[in-house]
């Protein structure tokens, strides 16, 4: 009976929990067809109107540029940097890898509103001021902890004997590296890089920091506009971001799967 | 030994790791054709021996020589070997058969001749059924034949085998042992395996190296490796042995008789009178009971143990010292622990080693 009662609480916390997690989603979604300036539910109608309004917003496309170039280039950079040094962690003959490694994902664990203030005084100490690599330099904070961890994982599972392996099959080193290590962490530069992106994409707490006039990246912007004008118009933005990372999460469930990629299982 | 050309030679290879030696100018040369073990306990540079011949470790001196060309200083992917790891290093992003062309694709073979290849290797392994398999969904005995089938597709002038088998269940392993053997010895193939298990030593080879300390203790067929162990370490790590410390009383023309806490025995060996050594006998030179002209020693049964086609029974022979005798039911009753008993063991089957040596 015992058991019975705690099974049936644990699925309640289940769908109770995931209920909790995806209605607002669903709520902001509806609201983005809201026919009128003030949603209101019950719904009376549907309308796109404020999908058109997306890109008259003030500022939108040289906002949404920068967030893009920031994501891309501070996932790129992440990428080829982190994956080296989880290589000489994953190798595991770095003396004290283990603090390297914790270093490495550190700023995960930090509040981003302490990692912001830190950046712009530590900037501003060293004199670097400049305004679109400032904010470059700070997402790459961002970014390199979601690749270090994800690379670290990847790499304590990888094989470095097929390495060896390819080189007695005929590969010159190099050539072993880009044929057989590169494809075989596919999977995880794939996961890391999604993480990095949308962790970059979406940062408010470290960018607003770094931010003056002309760059200020698409959360900023959409905060500045919720302010001024909260009509559903930001309902409909929000709702194609959130078209679009789901969908950049179906196209990798089918080519890693999801699984992986929460870390629920191998 | 045949006559037959020296296909792989080793020559005064040495190696070290900081103050460690681990290949301490080591001497081999193999034939073509031939399936060589380097056998011994973790550490002793068997793994190292067959890196530096795959080219994966570099020795500090010595010279490699692999069908007639020096490749001492030819990096591994120009060296044109097979090498089956222990993990399989199978790659994961490509089928089996993608696994298997690999080699042949990265030496720009043609596509129809590597599909001949892929087709041939794999129906050699029996594997040609799961040819577009992942290598994920393949079994751990599947994965071995696909990282033997993808060595041997480049038809490599020597195949390595660094503990190829140890990841495989007992029964497995002793059936891949003896496929193993009659599929290398169809190809043609010249071959070495490291292991630190002597029944697959003994099954799968045509010569066993034992390796100890960085050096070659003893190279031999199976059979004389077993029967002449030319060193106590040879001697510990294939089979079984009794094994009498005492001291030499007399020297005659190889053979000794040596004062030992069971009473006097005579073994074959050169010492000078005087030297401590180690007297020992394999356990299936032991009989029940007396025989002329032959080594005798009395004690209690310590333990009797059933092992099917043999019956290993351990006597407490006092004085710290035990026998350890294979008996078989056809040779009479198998006495039970505590009896008292006597065996024996004719001379020319008795060996002496120097003690210090003993590992």
């Amino acid at each position: 009976m015992m058991i019975r009662a705690a099974i049936v609480v644990c699925w309640v916390m289940a769908i109770g929990l995931a209920l909790f997690l995806i209605v607002p989603l669903l709520v902001i979604a509806a609201a983005s067809f809201s026919p009128t300036p003030v949603f209101d539910l019950p719904l009376t109608g549907a309308s796109t109107r404020w999908y058109g309004r997306i890109g008259r917003l003030d500022g939108f496309w040289p906002s949404l540029l920068l967030s893009l170039q920031i994501a891309l280039l501070s996932t790129a950079i992440s990428l080829v940097s982190g994956t080296l040094a989880a290589i000489a962690i994953a190798r595991g003959k770095l003396p004290g890898a283990g603090i390297f490694a914790t270093a490495l994902v550190s700023p995960l664990m930090m509040p981003g509103l302490v990692l912001g203030i830190a950046l712009l005084q530590g900037f501003r100490a060293v004199g670097f001021t400049m305004p679109g690599a400032t904010l470059l330099v700070a997402h790459l904070v961002i970014t390199l902890p979601y690749v270090a961890r994800t690379m670290i994982a990847g790499l304590a599972r990888f094989d470095f004997t097929l390495i060896e392996a390819a080189r007695t099959l005929g590969c010159t080193y190099p050539g072993s590296v880009l044929r057989v290590m590169v494809p075989a962490l596919a999977p995880s530069f794939l996961i890391a890089g999604i993480f990095s992106f949308l962790a970059s994409f979406d940062n408010y707490p470290v960018s607003i920091f770094l931010a003056d006039v002309r760059t200020k990246t698409l959360p900023i912007r959409m905060l500045q506009y919720i302010e001024e004008a909260p009509d559903p118009t930001l309902a409909a933005l929000s709702t194609l971001i959130l078209t679009g990372t789901v969908i950049l999460l179906f196209v990798s469930d089918r080519v890693v799967g999801l699984h992986r990629m929460a870390g629920t299982s191998d | 030994m045949s006559g037959a050309a020296p296909h792989l030679v080793v020559r005064s290879i040495s190696k070290r790791y900081g103050p460690t030696t681990v290949l301490d100018h080591i001497d081999l040369t193999i034939r073509r054709g031939e399936l060589v073990t380097l056998l011994g306990p973790s550490g002793c540079g068997k793994t190292t021996l067959l890196r530096a011949i795959a080219g994966l470790a570099q020795p500090d001196s010595g010279k490699v020589e692999l069908a007639g060309r020096d490749i001492t200083h030819v990096p591994p992917h120009k060296r044109n070997v097979g090498v089956v790891f222990q993990s399989y290093a199978l790659f994961p992003h490509l089928t089996v058969a993608g696994n298997v062309a690999f080699g042949l694709k990265v030496r720009g073979t043609a596509r129809r001749e590597i599909n001949a290849a892929v087709e041939r290797a794999l129906s050699l392994v029996k594997l040609g059924h799961l040819a577009g398999r992942r290598i994920s969904a393949l079994s751990g005995g599947q994965q071995q034949r696909v990282a033997l089938a993808r060595a041997i597709a480049v038809e490599p002038d020597v195949l390595l085998f660094d503990e190829a088998l140890s990841a495989l269940d007992r029964k497995l392993r002793e059936e891949m042992q003896v496929e193993l053997r009659r599929l290398l010895q169809d190809v043609k193939a010249t071959a070495i395996f490291v292991t630190h298990d002597q029944d697959e030593a003994l099954t799968m080879s045509d010569r066993v190296a034992v390796m100890n300390k960085g050096r070659i203790e003893q190279l031999a067929e199976p059979r004389e490796l077993y029967l002449r162990p030319a060193s106590l370490f040879a001697l510990n790590f294939v089979g079984l042995s009794t094994r009498i410390s005492g001291t030499v009383l007399a020297a005659d023309n190889g053979k000794v008789d040596v004062e030992t806490k069971v009473g006097r025995l005579s073994a074959l060996g050169n010492f000078q009178a005087g030297s401590p050594v180690i007297v020992a006998a394999r356990p299936e030179q032991l009989r029940l009971g007396e025989q002329s002209e032959a080594n005798s020693a009395a004690g209690r049964v310590r333990s009797v143990v059933f092992q099917g086609s043999r019956t290993l029974v351990e006597v407490d022979a006092g004085a710290g010292e035990s026998l350890l005798a294979e008996l078989s039911e056809r040779d009479g009753a198998i006495p039970r622990v505590h009896d008292e008993i006597r065996l024996s063991w004719p001379v020319t089957e008795t060996f002496a080693f120097p003690m210090e040596a003993q590992a």
